[in-house]
């Protein structure tokens, strides 16, 4: 199991790697699709981790951080950019995203409690919401890298994210959790 | 989960209500001192005119919601465990949230009201600063910030305990095979009903807050402004009566112990909060029936959906209310009077509210005295009539008697008050006597004085019903 998760990390981080000129040509992919994959790569191999309980990470909240720290630092259109210029930049965002920003987020989101997981949720629809209006109304190109027309798209893309993902974490909602329909069977069958 | 858990944190939604009392007793002072103005009884400078409007408006609205919060979280913590800490950071963005707004409107000089319309706020015209704007629109993100934390702890809990949103707002019941002694109960459906428009409101606030912010502080991020229109009053309009039915909580789960019958989630009662849940998103576009760029069926929506959206809740509670007031042997006191009353002016509020909902009539009547006359029935004779019967039911053991002279005649008094100072709205709107007018004609000074003489007697109501409920905290804890 562990081998696969390495396997397909290490598969997730040659696709970035060998096209990367494709992705980094648009904004939309190398912000919305190679920096997810990067990061997914640091998730997947942080799975070993995600249950050792250790006294600095209680409830996930230092290793959330980091995540969201690498998280703010990559939604800069200036470090998008410097990572297109400066080889060590790009260096530093092969690197940083998955140790950085996945592999933090899976080791502290196994460990908060649901009410701070639903906050950083929430907080991540509304940060997509923000990234789309800038994005679309900002009356100067943000991005030395990118045309006008790219960065519209780009926000167009955060916001079609941000209604996607709202429409992933709100329609299980609808229909209760397989344990709660487990006790209620069980509770009917009882009589 | 039918058993119940104790109320969680009594003494901070005590608290809270108290808060809730003093500040709507100052926010009715401020009432009073605007309609005094207008009617050329006292000299008042119109730009403190509109700070003060600005407050009135805004801390009616804050307060309406925060005492119907209060409300929900009492009850709802009857059925589920709630997370205390979550009530404490609620309230304490909240009143961090009111410090920003009354420093942007006291100290900064703002005075573009509490709905902060787009592009109002950044131009002013030399009456405040960026900086005063920013001041209340991130008090209001607080604020939202504050409720959206609430509702998450409210809406996981009953998703879990309820098998999802569906179980929790009765549909099994509604439109499949479930038995009713299944369903959940009435304060269940109504907080995870609210829980959801309420949540999808303060969501969309918090987004043209965000642009409305940016575009303060970097004018070249233009924002478009029938957008940021529609996306202001689908907030606004959500958001206030969210409060209100948060505040029906208190009759679902007050009324019961007087007449010694369940308020039970029927099949029609599930259906109707289902229906509610649309219906009080898309009636919005009634309050932009005088934008005529806005698309022709939205306005129409806006029309039909009126008409609609009195039906299922309305006709459900008042009905229901009244077929288990009768029959029933209740022992009258200060809480189901005012806990009736208010379930009665939230009825009697729709009729105003639908007539100028219809697109021919809101031609005349939008601007008029006509559309504070139907939110002021609303929230005098409704949401904070049900507040106050929430806060004398909490201190009801703390007396000694059901009803004495004095609290009939504070009820008498703040009927007759507030029926009277919202009819005065309707007639002054019926004479097309405009609204938010800082000066008014003299020939409109009847109207106002008249309203001035009501509006005191509002506030000696009110007046007794915070200082009774002050007593009765200080006597428990006397006890």
């Amino acid at each position: 199991m562990i081998g696969a998760r390495i396997l397909t990390a290490g598969l997730i981080f040659s696709l970035c790697l060998g096209f990367r000129d494709f992705f980094e040509s648009n904004p939309v992919s190398h912000v919305l699709i190679q920096l997810p994959l990067l990061a997914w790569c640091g998730a997947l191999l942080a799975q070993p981790a995600i249950n050792l309980e250790a006294e600095w990470n209680r409830g996930g909240v230092v290793a959330l951080l980091i995540a969201l720290f690498g998280i703010t630092f990559w939604m800069l259109p200036r470090s998008i950019d410097a990572a297109l210029f400066s080889p060590a930049m790009e260096v530093a965002k092969f690197i940083s995203l998955p140790l950085c920003v996945g592999a933090p987020l899976a080791i502290g989101w196994a460990r908060a409690h649901p009410l701070l997981r639903g906050f950083l949720k929430a907080q991540a629809v509304s940060m997509l919401g923000v990234m789309a209006f800038l994005y679309t109304h900002a009356p100067v190109r943000i991005c030395n890298a990118y045309l006008v027309d790219d960065q519209l798209r780009l926000g167009y893309a955060f916001l079609f994210t941000a209604i996607a993902v709202v429409v992933l974490w709100v329609a299980p909602l609808f229909v209760g959790s397989r344990e709660f329909h487990q006790m209620r069977s069980r509770s009917v069958e009882a009589g | 989960m039918t058993d119940r858990a104790c109320e969680p944190q009594p003494g901070a939604v005590k608290f809270t209500m108290l808060l809730a009392g003093i500040v709507l007793l100052l926010m009715m002072v401020f009432g009073l001192i605007m309609r005094a103005a207008q009617g050329n009884l006292i000299e008042l400078d119109p730009t403190l005119f509109y700070q003060i409007m600005t407050a009135h408006g805004a801390g009616m609205v804050g307060t309406a919601g925060l005492t119907g919060a209060a409300i929900l979280w009492f009850f709802v913590g009857r059925y589920v465990p709630l997370l205390p800490g979550v009530y404490y950071a609620f309230l304490g963005l909240f009143l961090f949230g009111v410090i920003l707004i009354l420093g942007g409107i006291f100290i900064g000089g703002y005075g573009g009201g509490w709905t902060f319309l787009f592009p109002l706020p950044a131009m002013s015209g030399g009456a405040w600063d960026a900086g005063a704007a920013a001041s209340f629109m991130v008090g209001y993100t607080a604020i939202g910030v504050g409720f959206l934390l609430y509702y998450l702890e409210v809406g996981r809990k009953l998703i879990v305990a309820y098998g999802g949103i569906g179980g929790a707002l009765a549909w099994p019941l509604a439109f499949g095979g479930g038995r009713q002694e299944d369903a959940p109960p009435p304060t269940v459906v109504a907080a995870m009903a609210t829980t959801i428009f309420n949540t999808i409101g303060i969501v969309v606030g918090a987004a043209v807050l965000v642009c409305s912010l940016v575009n303060l502080l970097a004018p070249g991020f233009a924002v478009d402004a029938l957008l940021a229109k529609n996306m202001i009053y689908f907030f606004g309009h959500v958001f206030i009566n969210a409060s209100i039915y948060m505040a029906v909580i208190a009759v679902y789960e007050i009324i019961p112990q007087y007449t010694g019958r369940e308020w039970k989630t029927t099949r029609v009662f599930a259906i109707a909060w289902s229906a509610v849940l649309l219906f009080v998103m898309a009636v919005y576009p009634h309050h932009l029936l005088q934008d005529t760029v806005m698309p022709g069926w939205a306005l129409v929506m806006g029309q039909v959906i009126s008409y609609l959206s009195g039906i299922p809740l309305l006709a459900v509670t008042a009905f229901s209310l009244l077929v288990y007031l009768r029959g029933s042997k209740v022992r009258w006191d200060l809480a189901s009077a005012l806990l009736v009353l208010g379930v009665a002016g939230w009825s009697v509020g729709s009729i105003p509210a639908i007539i100028d909902a219809m697109i021919s009539v809101n031609k005349l009547m939008h601007n008029t005295q006509w559309v504070p006359g139907h939110f002021h029935i609303y929230l005098i004779l409704g949401e904070v009539a049900m507040s106050f019967g929430f806060m004398a039911w909490l201190v009801k053991e703390a007396r000694k008697t059901a009803m004495t002279g004095l609290d009939r005649a504070a009820f008498a008094v703040y009927l007759l008050g507030g029926a009277g100072f919202t009819i005065m709205f309707l007639v002054s709107g019926a004479l097309s006597v405009p609204r938010r007018w800082a000066v008014h004609a003299p020939e409109w000074y009847l109207q106002d004085r008249v309203a001035t003489g009501f509006a005191m007697l509002v506030i000696l109501g009110t007046l007794f019903f915070v200082a009774t409920y002050a007593r009765g905290l200080m006597r428990r804890r006397a006890d």
